[in-house]
């Protein structure tokens, strides 16, 4: 098992290292000029030169990309040309509510997902299945940008069941505060007792949340789908039906162990898309998160800032990966093998 | 599996036509979306006569009939110049689909030889193949191409690149097991022995293998494609005015929402129908044609 | 600044929020629970992040004047009603009969928020620093040769040429009376202003700033306040962003925020007879510019492009956003005429220019360059519209959305191949005068800065540098200067003039004492408005 996992991690660090790698070439393929746009409105052209020796940009190529991974080791990820501030600190700034987003949509995926799969599964080929299978590629068909605007026009404004935007009602900013511990705002809440803020965010958290949610829904049902028909004709069910378990009860207890191994799996994919989705959508919500600081980020050209994002998700979707590698292993050793 | 096999051994005699019809009976997702598919073709195709006007596609502009709701005259309404949004939403199906189709090319391009290459030589080429496309796919679709197209300047053709920049990755893996897979059958073993070359080996059992399960992927991959590249122009990364590209008609559309809901709701339709189509086709062709399927999302 | 008058769709930054509390019902999805304070809040809802120059008062020149004219404020201020300035710090002035000694009574008790007293001696040190570090707007106080001090409550200007100071003093940029010594004896002031800390002396102080996040600045009233608390007031300010001008209007309506900086002229329009919410237009003295590369683009050219700008349709399209300019002065201040010759939507006319340079339909295509402030519906319309009628002759317009900061330093840079030909933004007054356009735009630049179209006529130049002690010396001499500029600039084309803007503010009705003055853009002063409780 250790082997495995010394494997494993060994491999994650060099794709990280890889991504690194990538970026850095990404961003040499600029054509705007980040010395000016750093130096702001005003500067002159020996402030401009003189930004540009600052951010490092009149160095040799392979310089550069030593120095950037250096960096991006020992935590420093560039300073963000649009907030003069540290990326890697921007970005911690706002990850904790595109994670408190994606956590909340990956639940909902699952609540859904789940049970509209086994349904699916359970009569194969009858409307039900069809039905659900058409949801399921619908939701997967979704722009979620539309789908953003049209709910919230929906949801807040016409049917106004909702709130329109935030993550929480600016109501409560000074009456009931909202005291940051982990950063993320329903924990906070939690922890602090605030009830009326924790109500409040977990309100605001519903709509956003619904959007990013399609996708992994209709995938994950897919998949529930895909591997409960796969696994079904397999001895330990022939097994379980010889021993007299009804099919409802087949499919209660033990199918969704069976369906779990991909589900599993499909949970660090489905995470990755998700974050990245959030880009998409955060705008749309006034969403403090790296979607908002993203969509920032790519309207003033901020060339690290755009690279620290990106950086910062693929190494999430690297360690999820990893994660649920690990997990499969510990639970399954036939994977270790592989 | 416990659906019951689409074409059960018997019906082989049947004449084609039928065993055709009756696998698009059991598969009505199939036949939905391929329907669908053919449709968004022809509107492609007959793009000129269907938009009652062809020139809002392009760079006309009539300002004193801004924003007007859906009528008999403008049955999608117009947008914030005046322009009829059925014509922009029809020629729409000239721009997204396109891409797909060049950048799915572009990826099969680059994916095809890299992926037998590994598959078929094994040993280093394998391993060096396989760690870069590791490198690539540690990236969710979307980001790369965004990174990338955020650096580029904003254009169709940049747009592109960043989506083939990303996508190749897939054809690769999916060739090389394709490869690695027929390679490791005895009767290429075979082959090799009696002298066949490796060309003919690659072109007269590998790739017609591959056929289908790539045709699968493509169809999969086209709605996956259309999506990503509506994101981006919807961030403003990818196609400018005034090409009816629908996520750059929703962005624009963004700012008048309310209460002129119509520049953004017929655009986005447009990309869910045909997102929708394509996913239904490649679903139901992965049914179909690849019963014992893999689990490339 | 003009740019940041862009509204950003997808654009960053963050949201400050203000809500409204309590007084207005909160929204139907507040979390049920009373608020238990009873603070006033007002808060003010904005398209894009407020402060992004800093926070020194003496170099801002941009969107962050919203929050600013809230915490610092000026010697004088201007009256809209009466087109004079009114006292603000200073309580009275007088000048001398030629114009270059100016000698200002500032205002008793009035306090810093760091504690010190506002004395002559602190108003000299504020403004010669503005001066010294030469950013924002401080060509206010170029004619201002040295600054005295006679007594605590006495400052004395001597100018070395005749201007009106009392007005440039209450421009709304690098006017603000600050305490230079906030930061200690041998302390960096820029330093500790960017800390944040604000050094003013206004209604309101700084109480947080969340950079990046929805509630961007809020403000807290400053106890010691000259002016007092006596009456209905708001006692905390919040600035929120909401990048999302729909998202904007829903807040309004649901009375989560009291203001809404700028939305699109039809949303705008969907408020009208909404309950609790009321809407203001009025005129100001604000126009959306086109400013020709007159080193691409011959002045037949550009006097081609001014032919073929669709005036009307603009104005159509923009439906109540936008009125057609006349000259470049917006009506209003001194120097507007309404008689100039000016430039109507002709393409025949159009056509036979771009002919006799060369090109227009049937000879070879011309391409041109377009930027404009992304995020800006407003000026993505013009930009198509622009586009549209240009196509028809033959002139391919290639149009480029880029944000402001962008947008600026690629006009900014010193490679002259890299400058758009057509560059689009908006403009307004540094205080309330025509010079202001002049001195920026028009007059000659070694280094560009604003004047974007490249432009240098010599005659113009030195017309321009004379005309301000013209105007304080012999107004009507000076007014028909400004005319002789006006049509000598329309004839060459350096600029189109696209429209003048009108604001359309949507806002609740749960306050009295909102007026708008287009001397100050966009800025609220919260401590006039008075809360209905």
């Amino acid at each position: 098992m250790l082997a495995f996992v010394a494997r494993r991690i060994a491999l994650a660090v060099l794709v990280v290292v890889g991504v690194i790698v990538v970026t850095f070439v990404v961003a040499h393929v600029v054509p705007g000029d980040p010395a000016a746009t750093w130096a702001g409105p005003h500067a002159s052209a020996a402030q401009i030169a003189a930004a540009q020796k600052f951010l490092g940009l009149d160095r040799p190529l392979p310089v550069q990309l030593v120095s950037y991974l250096g960096g991006i080791v020992r935590g420093n990820w560039g300073i963000s040309i649009h907030t003069h501030r540290p990326v890697l600190s921007d970005i911690m700034t706002a990850a904790p509510a595109t994670l408190e987003l994606v956590i909340s949509a990956l639940i909902i995926a699952l609540i859904i997902g789940i049970p509209f799969g086994l349904i699916s599964a359970r009569r194969p080929g009858r409307v039900a299945d069809q039905v659900i299978r058409a949801g399921s590629i619908f939701g997967v068909s979704m722009p979620i940008f539309w789908m953003a605007l049209i709910l919230q026009l929906l949801f807040s404004q016409k049917l106004r069941w909702l709130p329109a935007a935030g993550e929480y009602s600016p109501a409560l900013l000074f009456s009931h505060p909202l005291v940051k511990r982990t950063g993320f705002p329903v924990v906070d809440s939690v922890i602090g007792g605030n009830w009326p803020m924790l109500g409040s965010t977990v309100v605001h958290l519903i709509l956003p949340a619904i959007v990013v949610a399609a996708y992994p829904a209709g995938l994950i049902a897919r998949m529930v789908r895909a591997q409960v028909l796969d696994t079904i004709g397999e001895p330990h069910i022939l097994n379980a039906r010889a021993l007299g378990f009804r099919e409802g009860q087949i499919f209660g207890r033990f199918a969704m162990k069976l369906a779990w191994p991909p589900v599993s799996a499909a949970l660090a994919l489905v995470f990755g898309y998700s974050l990245v989705n959030t880009f998409l959508v955060e705008a749309i919500f006034d969403w403090p998160g790296l979607g908002s600081y993203a969509a920032a980020s790519i309207a003033t050209l901020d060339t690290p800032a755009i690279l620290g994002v990106t950086l910062f998700v693929a190494i999430a979707y690297v360690v999820a990966n990893l994660v649920v590698d690990i997990v499969q292993a510990a639970i399954d050793p036939r994977i270790r093998l592989r | 599996m416990i659906e019951t096999p689409v074409i059960a051994p018997a019906d082989a005699v049947l004449p084609r036509g039928v065993r055709l019809r009756r696998a698009l009976r059991a598969n009505p997702l199939l036949t939905v979306g391929g329907l669908l598919v053919v449709l968004i073709i022809l509107v492609a195709i007959f793009a000129p006569l269907l938009a009652p006007a062809a020139g809002d596609a392009g760079t006309a502009t009539h300002p004193l009939d801004v924003l007007r709701g859906p009528s008999a005259v403008h049955w999608f309404g117009t947008d914030q110049v005046g322009r009829d949004i059925l014509s922009r939403v029809i020629y729409g199906t000239r721009v997204s689909p396109v891409i797909a189709v060049i950048v799915l090319a572009i990826a099969c391009a680059i994916g095809i030889p890299l992926g037998v290459a590994a598959g078929f030589l094994g040993g280093w080429v394998d391993e060096l193949v396989m760690r870069v496309t590791d490198v690539f796919l540690a990236f969710p679709p979307l980001l790369l191409a965004l990174a990338l197209a955020a650096v580029l300047p904003a254009s169709l053709t940049s747009l592109t690149l960043a989506i083939a920049a990303v996508w190749w990755p897939w054809y690769v893996r999916l060739l090389r097991g394709q490869a690695a897979s027929v390679a490791g059958r005895p009767y290429i073993e075979t082959c090799r022995a009696l002298g066949i070359s490796r060309t003919r080996i690659i072109f007269r059992h590998i790739l017609p293998n591959s056929i289908t399960p790539l045709l699968v992927q493509v169809s999969l991959d086209i709605g996956g494609v259309i999506l990503t590249a509506s994101a981006l122009s919807f961030l403003g990364l990818g196609a400018q005015d005034p090409t009816p590209d629908w996520g750059l008609m929703v962005a624009e559309g963004q700012s008048y929402f309310t209460p002129d809901w119509w520049l953004v709701t017929f655009p986005g339709i447009a990309i869910l129908v045909t997102a929708f189509a394509f996913n239904l086709l490649g679903d139901g062709l992965r049914d179909l044609l690849d019963p014992k399927r893999s689990f490339l999302p | 600044m003009r740019r940041k008058r862009a509204w950003a769709a997808v654009s960053a930054v963050s949201t400050a929020a203000l809500t409204l509390l309590a007084a207005c019902g909160g929204s139907s999805y507040s979390s049920g629970t009373k608020p238990t304070t009873t603070a006033k809040v007002f808060t003010y809802d904005t398209y894009t992040q407020v402060m992004v120059d800093g926070w020194d008062p003496a170099t801002e020149y941009s969107n962050g004047i919203i929050a600013m004219s809230n915490m610092y404020q000026t010697l004088t201020h201007y009256n809209p009603v009466t087109h004079q300035v009114d006292p603000l710090l200073a309580t009275s002035w007088t000048h001398s009969s030629d114009g270059l000694t100016w000698t200002f009574q500032l205002r008793h008790g009035v306090y810093f928020h760091t504690g010190r007293l506002l004395t002559a001696q602190a108003a000299e040190a504020a403004i010669l620093r503005t001066k010294k570090l030469n950013g924002g707007a401080s060509y206010i106080w170029g004619a201002v040769k040295s600054i005295d001090a006679p007594s605590q409550y006495t400052l004395v200007f001597h100018l070395s040429y005749p201007s009106p100071l009392a007005l440039e003093a209450s421009a709304d940029y690098s006017a603000y009376i600050y305490d230079t010594q906030a930061a200690g004896a041998g302390g960096n002031l820029t330093k500790w202003l960017n800390t944040p800390h604000d050094a003013g002396t206004g209604p309101y102080t700084l109480q947080s700033w969340n950079n990046g996040q929805e509630f961007e600045v809020i403000l807290k009233e400053f106890g010691k306040y000259w002016g007092g608390w006596s009456g209905s007031h708001y006692s905390k300010v919040v600035f929120r962003v909401t990048p999302q001008d729909t998202t904007a209007a829903q807040l309004l309506r649901s009375g989560q925020v009291n203001f809404v900086e700028q939305m699109s002229p039809t949303l705008w329009q969907s408020l009208k007879g909404v309950s609790d919410i009321s809407l203001t237009s009025s005129p100001s003295w604000q126009n959306l510019l086109a400013q020709l590369n007159s080193q691409s683009l011959s002045e037949p050219i550009r006097e081609a492009i001014s032919y073929d700008t669709d005036y009307p349709g603009i104005i159509a399209a923009l439906s109540g956003a936008a009125v057609q300019s006349s000259g470049i002065v917006p009506a209003g201040l001194f120097g507007h005429f309404t008689n100039l010759p000016s430039y109507t939507y002709d393409p025949t006319k159009a056509a036979q220019l771009l002919n006799s340079a060369g090109y227009g339909p049937g000879k070879k295509p011309l391409n041109l360059t377009l930027t404009y402030t992304a995020g800006d519906s407003n000026e993505q319309v013009v930009a198509t519209l622009l586009k549209s009628s240009l196509s028809k002759l033959n002139v391919n317009l290639s149009v480029q959305g880029l944000a402001w900061n962008t947008q600026w330093s690629k006009a900014k840079s010193s490679t002259a191949s890299t400058h758009q030909d057509i560059f689009i933004e908006y403009w307004w007054p540094d205080y309330a005068d025509p010079y202001s356009w002049f001195v920026n735009l028009l007059l000659g630049e070694k280094q560009p800065f604003f004047n974007l179209s490249y432009y240098s006529n010599p005659m113009l130049n030195k017309q321009i540098n004379n005309v301000e002690s013209l105007v304080a010396t012999n107004p009507p001499a000076g007014s028909s200067l400004y005319r002789t500029m006006q049509v000598e600039i329309l004839k060459q084309a350096p600029i189109v003039f696209l429209y003048n803007s009108n604001y359309q503010y949507a806002m609740t009705n749960n306050f009295s004492g909102f007026q708008v003055n287009p001397a100050y853009p966009n800025v609220i002063f919260v401590y006039d408005l008075h809360p209905k409780s």
